[in-house]
């Protein structure tokens, strides 16, 4: 039975680690030859750096190569060919898809892609589906707006091509799609941590509907870390009474890396697709070893319209000592994507990776799932303020639960915070990417 | 115990699939029905062969 398999690719995902090395390679040295061929804005790149097509021979010469980062990717743009300028490495009209960032960090770069690219990208998400344990039977709902965002539009379409039944929750409202969920008995979703956590706060509170109660019982994870975060995944998992498991994909890259069904607190990188190389985030030393955390530098072996080919994502991730029970030799990341190189910040001269806080908030059982950090200055020196709400019925226990939360920040942050407690329903709520980090000594300074 | 997978011989229709569907598109120059959906065709086949021609080509000179 072909639902009995355990994996997507049964030769791709066991390859002996030797020969991922020479697939990695060899379509390395394909790309390159691509990009060069047919782009003038990575043809001019790799000239500047005195490297042909020919000069790439081994994994010592791929680092020779000449980063590519978002804002290079921003410049092109708007040029000539309209709009994606000289990245294009396809004649326009065989473009089938636009696409954009989310501009978070400034902004958005638009994306091309052909009807090859999306064949691609929906591979890349059947290898995560299929490791997650999505089968035909299952009923996917997924609650994403379909837009200009890539977000979850590779994952209908790869959840399409395992042959599931897919329900687009489109336009819906929470309150909608639950009902929904609720009246063709789903099996599985996908969303981001934060919407995963309102739509429970939602059902329960909105529509007195148990969440655990419905048929869900897998969600697959994006665009945040949390899923990888133990305490924020335990929550995910309660509430719902499903398995939730993490991805980690991006527009200008594609997706990655995915959690298997072995939960092995970490997330496999597909190697056969993508090469993944870490970089120390002050010198820049290429890290091999694991425990050693790095910023990700990574190409896409395969895209064709708009090559990524050592991208500088700023993802801080880590390899992780260990293989997986699961069998696949793709390597682990530890822990998944731990943040982003451009969200650590210096506090009262202290490194702060914003997911550390939510590990403590989300670790006590008194607390609401959503919090806000405000960084300011009084005079010279840094302060930090974290609110919270506290879950109705625990009111009583305010002292005991700031005690625990500062406990609980000081361990995993080094910092002393300042805890304030909103009622319950206070704080702002996101339907997407949440934005609880506000650093406000960066105001009227920053306008990258 | 499954049966071992012969990539060659898969390998082997995935390339034969891939010649016939280029004949297909030459042949719909002026026949947009045809020739779109042989496109089509075209980028399944090559997830196939990234996902098993790939494999097998590894000990091959580029």
């Amino acid at each position: 039975m072909i639902a009995d398999q355990k994996y997507w690719n049964p030769v791709l995902e066991t390859l002996p680690r030797e020969r991922i090395r020479d697939l990695q390679l060899k379509k390395f040295k394909r790309i390159f030859q691509w990009a060069y061929d047919h782009s003038e804005f990575h043809r001019n790149l790799y000239q500047k750096a005195g490297l042909g097509p020919g000069d790439i021979r081994s994994f010592e010469d791929i680092r020779r190569v000449p980063k590519v980062e978002k804002a290079m990717m921003r410049e092109i743009q708007c040029k000539d060919p309209f709009p994606y300028g000289d990245a294009l490495c396809v004649p326009l009209e065989e473009v089938t898809a636009f696409r954009q960032t989310s501009g978070t960090t400034g902004q958005p770069v638009y994306q091309p892609d052909t009807w090859q690219d999306w064949e691609w990208w929906a591979e890349c998400w059947s290898y995560i589906l299929w490791a997650q344990g999505y089968r035909a039977k299952d009923r996917v709902f997924i609650p994403f707006g379909y837009n200009v965002f890539v977000a979850f539009w590779a994952g209908h379409y790869a959840a399409e091509k395992i042959g599931c039944e897919v329900i687009p929750g489109g336009v819906l409202d929470t309150q909608a799609r639950i009902l929904k969920i609720k009246e063709l008995r789903a099996t599985a979703m996908m969303a981001t941590p934060t919407y995963i956590l309102g739509m429970a706060d939602t059902a329960r509170n909105k529509l007195g509907i148990e969440p655990s109660e419905l048929s869900i019982n897998k969600i697959t994870c994006a665009g945040e870390p949390g899923a990888s975060i133990p305490s924020t995944k335990k929550r995910m998992e309660t509430a719902w009474g499903a398995r939730v498991y993490d991805h980690a994909g991006a527009t200008e890259i594609g997706a990655w890396s995915y959690e298997c069904r072995n939960q092995p607190g970490g997330i496999h990188v597909n190697e056969a697709f993508f090469l993944v190389e870490i970089e120390d985030l002050q010198t820049g030393e290429f890290i091999q070893e694991p425990g050693r955390r790095g910023k990700m530098i990574i190409t896409a072996l395969d895209r064709q319209a708009q090559p990524c080919i050592r991208f500088d994502a700023k993802d801080v991730i880590e390899w992780d000592p260990n293989s997986c029970d699961c069998g696949r030799t793709f390597r682990l990341i530890k822990g998944g994507v731990l943040g982003r190189s451009d969200d650590i910040t210096k506090v009262k001269g202290v490194l702060l990776a914003p997911a550390a806080i939510e590990a403590a908030v989300r670790g006590i059982d008194g607390l609401g799932d959503e919090y806000e950090v405000v960084v300011d200055k009084l005079g010279d020196m840094d302060r930090i303020k974290l609110k919270v709400e506290l879950i109705p019925g625990s009111e009583d226990s305010a002292k005991a639960i700031e005690a625990q939360l500062k406990d609980q920040l000081r361990l995993k942050t080094n910092l002393a915070f300042r805890i304030e407690f909103y009622d319950y329903g206070r704080l702002p709520r996101y339907e997407v990417k949440a934005k609880r980090f506000k650093d406000l000594r960066k105001k009227n300074t920053n306008n990258k | 115990m499954d049966d071992p997978i012969d990539l060659n011989s898969i390998n082997a229709k995935i390339q034969g699939i891939k010649k016939t569907t280029e004949e297909l598109k030459h042949l719909g120059y002026n026949f947009p029905a045809l020739s779109r959906n042989a496109d089509r065709i075209l980028a399944s086949i090559k997830m196939l062969e990234i996902n098993i021609t790939d494999c097998i080509d590894l000990d091959s000179p580029e």
